[in-house]
């Protein structure tokens, strides 16, 4: 009764009104109003959707509006139907209860998986530095920068910290007597500097310190670089934009520009300066 | 070179009769297509407004031709004015090229034109009106010039695909003269339809309150991708459509030429990544993307593939500014949808903004370290690729407790930018050829809507001489605040993109603010052509050049070409009038103005409603100066009369005396825009009387409501506010030290 009354409230205002019944696939109490909330235009058209029927009574305005408007505002929302089919990452994000079966979907036949992000940062996590005795005495400091690096351009200040930690044992854990002298030389001269910064990422989540930091770190770690040898091109990238527009260089192990000091915002900014073999 | 490829052709022909094929293949056939122009009536919106339409459709018909056709169009024209077609990309004779008083007269109304060209080239093209703003109202159509099949740079498994022309572009309900007149006039009525004006509440609700602060102290208004507000954006005139005609595993090419007048479009496929195969109508090398930005008037060859059964997929057009947008289902059944792009972080762009504009109005010139729309700076704009918008508490707006949601945005998604386009083929110019190099500053001023290229609009510029045979250089910077497509007739040039040999042709070039790019073309083609930016209100507003042939051949549709350049030139630098009246319960004020590129004729009044607050009216004849036009100089003549009583006098700030009733006085003065965008206005009197004033009128307070003050040394002053209610009137209500409080009723226009 009371919703047949909400019913007539709203005909009432709703001009040329049009009534039709079509399916919307979801599941409980939240899809039932994230589906109206999506379908409802004031004084134009209005959805009362049936979890247990999953069947949902439109009325519109049919001189302003139609059903397919309707429904692919809902779909938009997250929910399939007759004529509409969600775009995934938006059915994706819809809360677990809501996460219903998509039986108008038809199955792709080649897969192809859309990345996910936190996936990502979990397997960085996970990315241990071994240290081997044959290995160079370096290549811990070497490999742990590069990961914090990455931690920039994926923009993760919590991620960030932690590597940077990381980068401080590795930077204690450095066998100078087995250096060559070059290396040692530079070693000498810029290992105090990289602490101090590697301890300055450490000590902050803020993300735009971090980087700050990152431009002063990466300097001595260029000297290092230059003077030990490497299995691998290593890439010394330049961004133009960074450091308030004087311009801040990093290291990368890809040629391509992922840079560490804007991230996603300007992830292609940046050009090689010089590879280093 | 024409000769024997004439002898290559006939001894095809030959062959192919001798194989009883068909000659139409080979042969050079006519093509004829019959175009009838004539005003219509559409309804995109629920209002009936004004259009033009080609043979009674919006968009113009497609046009196919095949590579070695000769094409004869015959334009009939049945409109109350005069009309033209430029055939966007193509290499013709310059008299064919459609550009009226540059390259023809207009087409008056009820005759007929015949344009006859041979079709010497292959891809997706398009063509327009070339007449005023025609090409906003329906004069746009696509133009598909087939690749034969004995082409040598035939592709298999890409030239063989089904394919389909779409063409985008866009309908605003506004009579587009007068979205030019209100460009023109810095309305913000765009802006509030939009939702962008970046007002201060607005600005203090995202926590940015310093960066609208600063962007005013730098001289600037509220900033946006595009100018003009659109009711509907259309892909081949409609904005919803289905091509199910396609099923599963199909692939399909479809033909996009962007024919909108100012929009930019996201091109997006709910089936998965795009791949672009060609450009401006030349080839490319395959290259996969997961979007692509076309800019106005380029065109896109994209193949799309159908990934399952009983589904279409959503194909978005979706405009720059994100307000809207149009799609085309791909496939048969129920439609899989896209995400749509979320809303612009406008304050982020504006903070960007603040950081690239120097003090002096100028852009930071990045050198070649910014180029080829690889460094997108709008990207700080885009919650897809930056994440969502943060609260000034720096949690996210959206109160999911999913950490999904809180990723720092997605660094995974390839967008097309112009170094991933390669040419299949060499596309090296003479070596031997002399080089002609030039460089343009793309220059622009949005406080008064003039666009320029060295800060010269077209009415300002003599023809640009070039020589048959040389190779012309163009280095393009852009110093102004918005994106540019440069497209330059008859001729497709070379971007320098890094590809080296294999550098992709173009006649069409996005350059974003603060981009240096290098294109070169080799002179080859005798005429004049134009080269201008494609973003119609800023070719109407003079960002254009002409590149003419040293000693060429009189053009016979064209006998008067000096007369018909001052035509042209006129053309883009049109009087603009704009008038507005508060009707107020203590008085009349109001103002009335007439400009173009430089120069501003105006007059303000305030009418009493009795003598002892008096009538007073005071116009202006001034001329804009620099590049900014902050500076005006100007001459005034005043006039005012009121009656005060006998023992009350006006002394102004100097001590200066000012007896008369009646009192008429001529000046002279200038007005100078201040930081905050203040005007400083400073005013000298043949009678030695001095005024000094300083005003501001459009302070963006909330979304729809402007402050306004006055202050002189007149000991004049008044603050007012006023709530826009419409795009012609809003509700006024003001303090003024004459004539007291007042509210009333503004109309403007």
């Amino acid at each position: 009764m009371i919703v047949l009354l909400s019913l007539t409230s709203c005909n009432a205002q709703i001009k040329n009104a049009k009534t039709e019944n079509v399916k919307i696939y979801g599941n409980c109490e939240m899809c039932e109003s994230t589906i109206e909330n999506a379908g409802n235009i004031k004084k134009v058209a209005s959805v009362d959707w049936n979890k247990d029927t999953k069947m949902a009574t439109l009325i519109y305005d049919s001189s302003k509006t139609n059903s397919d408007e309707i429904l692919k505002r809902i779909a938009l929302a997250g929910y399939d139907s007759d004529n509409f089919l969600a775009p995934d990452d938006v059915y994706a994000k819809l809360a677990e209860c809501c996460q219903y079966d998509r039986v108008n979907k038809t199955a792709i036949v080649k897969t192809e998986a859309i990345e996910d992000h936190t996936m990502h940062q979990s397997e960085m996590v996970d990315e241990k530095v071994e240290i081997k005795q044959d290995e160079h005495p370096l290549k811990a400091v070497f490999d742990t920068y590069f990961i914090l690096k990455d931690a920039l351009v994926a923009s993760n200040g919590t991620l960030a910290s932690a590597k940077a930690k990381d980068l401080l044992t590795a930077i204690d854990a450095v066998k100078m007597e087995k250096l060559t002298s070059d290396a040692h030389t530079v070693w000498m001269k810029v290992m105090k500097g990289l602490a101090l910064n590697a301890g300055h990422i450490e000590g902050t989540k803020d993300i735009s310190l971090q980087r700050t930091h990152f431009i002063t770190l990466s300097d001595p770690m260029y000297q290092l670089l230059k003077a030990s040898k490497q299995e691998t091109p290593i890439y010394y990238q330049h961004c133009p934009m960074a450091n308030n527009g004087k311009g801040a260089n990093w290291l990368s192990k890809e040629s391509n520009i992922k840079n560490p000091y804007y991230g996603a915002q300007m992830l292609t900014c940046g050009s090689t300066l010089e590879t280093i073999e | 070179m024409k000769k024997s490829n004439n002898t290559f052709y006939k001894t095809f022909f030959l062959i192919g009769a001798f194989l009883l094929m068909t000659s139409t293949l080979f042969a050079q056939k006519v093509v004829r297509y019959d175009l009838y122009v004539k005003d219509t009536i559409v309804n995109f919106t629920g209002k009936e407004k004004r259009a033009i339409a080609v043979n009674g459709q919006i968009p113009m018909p497609t046009l196919t031709f095949t590579e070695g056709d000769t094409a004869e169009i015959h334009v009939h024209n049945q409109l109350k004015e005069s009309t033209s077609l430029h055939w966007h990309g193509l290499y013709l004779p310059n008299k064919e090229d459609g550009v009226p008083f540059l390259t023809q007269m207009p087409i008056e109304p009820n005759t007929t034109h015949i344009y006859r060209f041979p079709i010497i080239q292959n891809g997706t093209h398009w063509y327009h009106s070339h007449s005023g703003l025609q090409e906003q109202i329906g004069m746009y159509g696509s133009m598909i010039l087939k690749k034969r099949e004995d082409d040598p740079s035939y592709r298999k498994g890409i030239d063989d695909l089904p394919s389909v022309p779409i063409i985008l572009s866009e309908w605003t309900d506004y009579n587009p003269e007068n979205v030019h007149r209100m460009l023109h006039n810095a309305t913000d009525w765009f802006a509030i339809k939009k939702g962008t004006t970046q007002s201060y509440a607005e600005a203090i609700k995202a926590g940015h309150f310093k960066t609208k602060l600063t962007n005013e102290w730098k001289r600037m208004l509220a900033m946006d991708v595009s100018d003009v507000y659109y009711d509907k954006f259309l892909i081949n005139g409609t904005s919803e459509s289905q091509l199910s005609q396609f099923k599963a595993g199909d692939k399909v090419r479809l033909q996009i030429s962007n024919g909108g007048a100012s929009s930019y479009f996201w091109l997006t496929y709910a089936g998965g990544k795009l791949t672009v195969v060609a450009n401006d109508g030349n080839d490319v090398e395959p290259v996969e993307v997961d979007r692509l930005i076309i800019g106005v008037s380029e065109t896109y060859d994209v193949i799309v593939t159908i990934p399952a059964e009983n589904t279409s997929y959503e194909f978005l057009a979706t405009p720059e500014d994100r307000t809207k947008s149009a799609s085309i289902y791909i496939g048969e059944g129920i439609k899989q949808l896209v995400s749509p792009l979320p809303k612009l972080k406008y304050f982020e762009g504006m903070k960007m903004m603040n950081g690239m504009m120097n003090m002096d109005g100028t852009m930071n010139d990045m050198g070649m370290n910014m180029s080829l729309q690889k460094m997108d700076m709008n990207t700080v704009m885009y919650p897809e690729i930056t994440g969502s918008p943060l609260t000034p508490k720096g949690g996210t707006t959206k109160g999911t407790m999913d950490h999904s949601d809180n990723s720092p945005g997605n660094t995974e998604m390839v967008t097309l930018n112009y170094t991933m386009l390669k040419s299949p083929t060499k596309t090296t110019l003479p070596e031997d050829a002399p080089i002609r190099e030039l460089k343009f500053d793309l220059t622009g001023n949005m406080n008064r809507y003039v666009w320029s290229m060295d800060n010269k609009v077209l009415s300002e510029s003599d023809k640009i001489l070039i020589k048959k045979g040389e190779i012309v250089r163009i280095t393009l910077f852009n110093n102004s605040m918005m994106r540019h497509p440069m497209h330059l007739h008859g001729h497709d040039f070379r971007v320098i993109n890094g590809q080296g040999d294999y550098a992709p042709l173009k006649n069409v070039l996005d350059i974003m603010p603060m981009e240096t790019n290098v294109i070169e073309f080799e002179a080859n083609l005798e005429g004049d052509w134009f080269f201008h930016c494609h973003i119609l209100y800023h070719m109407m507003a003079g960002m254009n050049r002409v590149f003419s042939y040293e000693n060429q051949a009189p053009n016979p549709l064209l006998p008067n070409k000096a007369w018909a350049y001052k035509k042209l030139q006129s053309e883009s630098n049109q009087w603009h009038f704009m008038v507005q009246n508060d009707f107020a319960s203590n008085g009349n004020d109001g103002e009335l103005m007439l400009q173009n590129t430089r120069w501003s004729f105006g007059t303000e009044w305030r009418l009493g409603y009795n003598d002892m607050h008096g009538y007073e009216a005071e116009t202006h004849i001034g001329r804009y100066i620099g590049r900014n036009q902050w500076f005006m100089p100007f001459v005034g003549f005043d006039w005012r009369y009121r009656s005060m009583g006998m023992d009350e006098q006006e002394i102004n700030l100097f001590g200066q005396t000012n007896k008369k009733d009646l009192r008429s006085a001529l000046s002279l003065g200038f007005m100078y825009t201040l930081p905050m965008l203040v005007n400083f206005q400073a005013e000298m009197y043949h009678d030695g009387i001095v005024r000094l004033s300083l005003m501001r009128e459009d302070i963006p307070i909330s979304k729809r409501v402007r402050a306004a003050f006055m202050v002189n040394t007149d000991k004049e002053y008044m603050v007012g506010l006023n709530y826009i209610a419409g795009k012609n009137f809003g509700l006024r209500t003001h303090y003024d030290s004459d004539m007291g409080f007042g509210v009333g009723l503004t109309l403007m226009y």
